[in-house]
């Protein structure tokens, strides 16, 4: 038996012969669509290969239209289901407030030199574990280290939102990955904003000491931003 | 003027138009993106294998000792520019003290990580994410661990 596959929502459109060729399709609901495709209706397994499927379809639909983007893993039984999803009202609402905006994610890491420029204030701590290097001084130093780090990235996550958020229209901050890391941000610009953007995070990289590693990536469609304001009860 | 200026300072940006890996696709798509709760059924495998990959817990033993060990490190390098005859003499007696005491260290970490659950992780099929982490996992393999 299969199942429908949910990858998002947009307005009624000729697909991409790409993604028609893929099996990917429209079920329509007067002026709204959802964008699904066949699966069997075992469970939709998490691997590399489905979720780069995933965003590949509604990354390529962004650019030419208003997708709102699914979370991944939606599986709906039949078309009726389907149509009965596309009732709830705030898709309307959403997909207007995104006909031009795009989402841009921003990841930034330190140099392992970072850690050098936090420990110098460490003297003695440092002095320590160099003569004796023990699990306790090890301790003592690595926690010292991790919050000169945590305050240095408080810092400069701040300058960087400060001077970021005046081109977006909305951010949502999501955890740093990596020891390393600085920031992960999710802003949500208007399309038409997003070389502005770019121009100003490159003015950004060499304020920062140590300069951080920045990967920009976008204009992808809004995954950060497409909460239900009135999350929907049986 | 311009161009010079963003020429130069992009070598700290690396951009892409989309996503291209799993690692840009993991969040967003596995905790954000639209949900309709009542009318649709989420059936899924394999999530926790992978985030917990991908989520690092700063605050471990594992990090501190691995923070301690390389602010040491850097410490190390930077002075050894400037180190005259003497002073590298001096040190000869140091660094042997150094080499067992860090047999030492590396031996308690793996005891704590066998403790609180840390173990080597198997296959990674992710390859874009940031060499450092390949290059710490390689570190603490080359340590004495073995498996339980």
């Amino acid at each position: 038996m299969t199942a429908l596959y949910l990858y998002g929502i947009t307005r009624p459109r000729r697909l991409p012969k790409r993604l028609a060729e893929k099996g990917v399709f429209l079920v329509r609901r007067g002026e709204l669509a959802a964008i699904v495709s066949e699966v069997d209706a075992s469970p939709v397994e998490a691997s590399r290969r489905n979720l780069l499927a995933h965003a590949d379809v509604v990354e390529e639909l962004h650019a030419g239209a208003t997708v709102l983007p699914a979370r991944f893993g939606i599986v709906v039984p039949d078309r009726a289901a389907l149509r009965e999803l596309l009732l709830v009202d705030d898709l309307d609402r959403l997909l207007e407030e995104h006909r031009d905006t795009a989402e841009l994610t921003l990841k930034a890491s330190y140099d392992e030199s970072v850690l050098s420029e936090v420990g110098a204030g460490l003297g003695r701590l440092r002095d320590a574990y160099a003569r004796a290097p023990t699990l306790e001084n090890g301790m003592a130093l690595g926690e010292a280290v991790a919050d000169a780090l945590a305050r240095r990235r408080e810092r400069d996550a701040e300058l960087i939102v400060r001077t970021l958020r005046p081109l977006a229209i909305d951010v949502r901050a999501g955890d740093p990955v990596g020891e390393h890391g600085l920031v992960n941000l999710a802003f949500l610009v208007d399309r038409r904003k997003v070389d502005a953007f770019s121009e100003r995070l490159d003015k950004l990289g060499a304020q920062l000491s140590p300069p951080a590693r920045f990967k920009l990536v976008g204009p992808l469609p809004p995954y950060s931003f497409v909460d239900l304001e009135t999350p929907v009860a049986a | 003027m311009a161009v010079m200026q963003r020429e130069s300072a992009s070598n700290y940006v690396t951009r892409a138009p989309r996503s291209n890996g799993l690692a840009d696709v993991l969040e967003i798509l596995l905790d954000r993106g639209l949900v309709i709760d009542a009318y649709v059924r989420v059936s899924l495998v394999g999530i926790e294998l992978l985030t917990v990959d991908l989520r690092v817990v700063v605050a471990s033993v594992d990090t501190y000792l691995r923070f301690a060990e390389a602010v040491n490190r850097l410490d190390l390098r930077a002075s050894d520019d400037s180190k005259s005859v003497p002073d590298l003499l001096e040190k000869g007696g140091e660094d042997m003290g150094e080499k067992a005491g860090k047999g030492a260290v590396e031996g308690g970490m793996d005891a704590i990580k066998e403790k609180i659950g840390l173990g080597k992780r198997g296959g990674d099929d992710d390859e874009d994410e940031d060499d450092d982490r390949g290059r710490q996992r390689q570190r603490s393999r080359s340590g004495s661990d073995d498996d339980k």
